[in-house]
């Protein structure tokens, strides 16, 4: 990677880091087209780098809110666990499609994502204190 | 969420005899949150908080914490199978790593001090165009 890729990306990540915790929509979202669009990898390859730096993140918040007793984690990861099998299975059906394919996907997902945000911002009353403190 | 009138929680007891959201609704939102983080490479997790909040009816914040560990082995799922087609650019996850770990620091300060409505119509709008550029070049 280039010095100025480096920075690039380090300034993303803080970014990433910031949007997920205040909006409660997950890095991966931001991470993939960044990694595209910024740091030219291929479709497959910025959604496996993605998943990469999204576990080791999910494990601290995971420590941290088990910690706080917030909710019972070892169904949450039991549910996980069984879930992991359709990880499989979407990883498999991902890798079977064409780079251009899968991204088009992506895209149609982002927008979905992007528009469900404008429309609970519109939906909002004025401000409220942030409710996922 | 106020215009939205959610009824009492289901209760029910499992096989232990300990009460809380259904397991099966767990089980398909688990599931359906697994094969989207796979499939696109993200956590899942905008797909399985509203599906814990407005189906297995856990509050917010449960339903967020819940969401966090089931990513764990859906991720590391995700992880294997693409690692193991050679996919994992190690550079940019370690680069990327380092600069969301502060980013989530930084995030948790900041929460009290911006007007979360205009953040969350910008950046929509922001996502929107990304999709587009995604989906256009």
């Amino acid at each position: 990677m280039s010095a100025g890729l480096v920075v690039a990306t380090i300034a993303f990540g803080l970014f990433t880091g910031i949007g997920s915790g205040l909006l409660g929509v997950g890095g991966g979202v931001f991470m993939v087209p960044f990694l595209v669009l910024a740091a030219g990898l291929g479709q497959h390859q910025a959604q496996a780098t993605s998943l990469a730096v999204v576990v080791p993140t999910a494990i601290v918040a995971t420590v941290v809110l088990h910690r706080a007793g917030v909710t019972d984690t070892r169904r949450a990861l039991g549910m996980g666990a069984i879930g992991a099998a359709g990880a499989v299975a979407g990883v498999l059906l991902a890798l079977a499609l064409p780079a251009s394919t899968l991204r088009v996907i992506f895209a149609v997902f982002l927008g979905v994502v992007g528009l469900r945000l404008v429309y609970d911002a519109v939906r909002m009353g004025p401000s409220a204190p942030d409710r996922h403190a | 969420m106020s215009a939205v009138r959610t009824a009492a929680p289901i209760d029910v007891a499992d096989a232990s005899g300990r009460v809380g959201p259904p397991t099966r609704r767990l089980i398909v939102i688990g599931v359906a949150g697994g094969v989207l983080s796979g499939l696109l490479g993200v956590g899942g997790g905008v797909l399985m908080v509203p599906a814990l909040v407005l189906w297995a009816k856990l509050d917010q914040r449960t339903a967020h914490a819940t969401s966090l560990a089931a990513i764990v082995p859906i991720g590391i799922a995700g992880i294997v199978t693409y690692g193991a087609a050679g996919q994992i650019a190690l550079p940019e996850t370690l680069v990327l790593l380092a600069g969301s770990m502060v980013g989530a620091r930084l995030g948790a300060g900041a929460l009290t001090r911006i007007d979360e409505r205009l953040l969350k119509g910008l950046f929509g709008l922001f996502l929107v165009a990304v999709a587009i550029s995604m989906a256009v070049g």
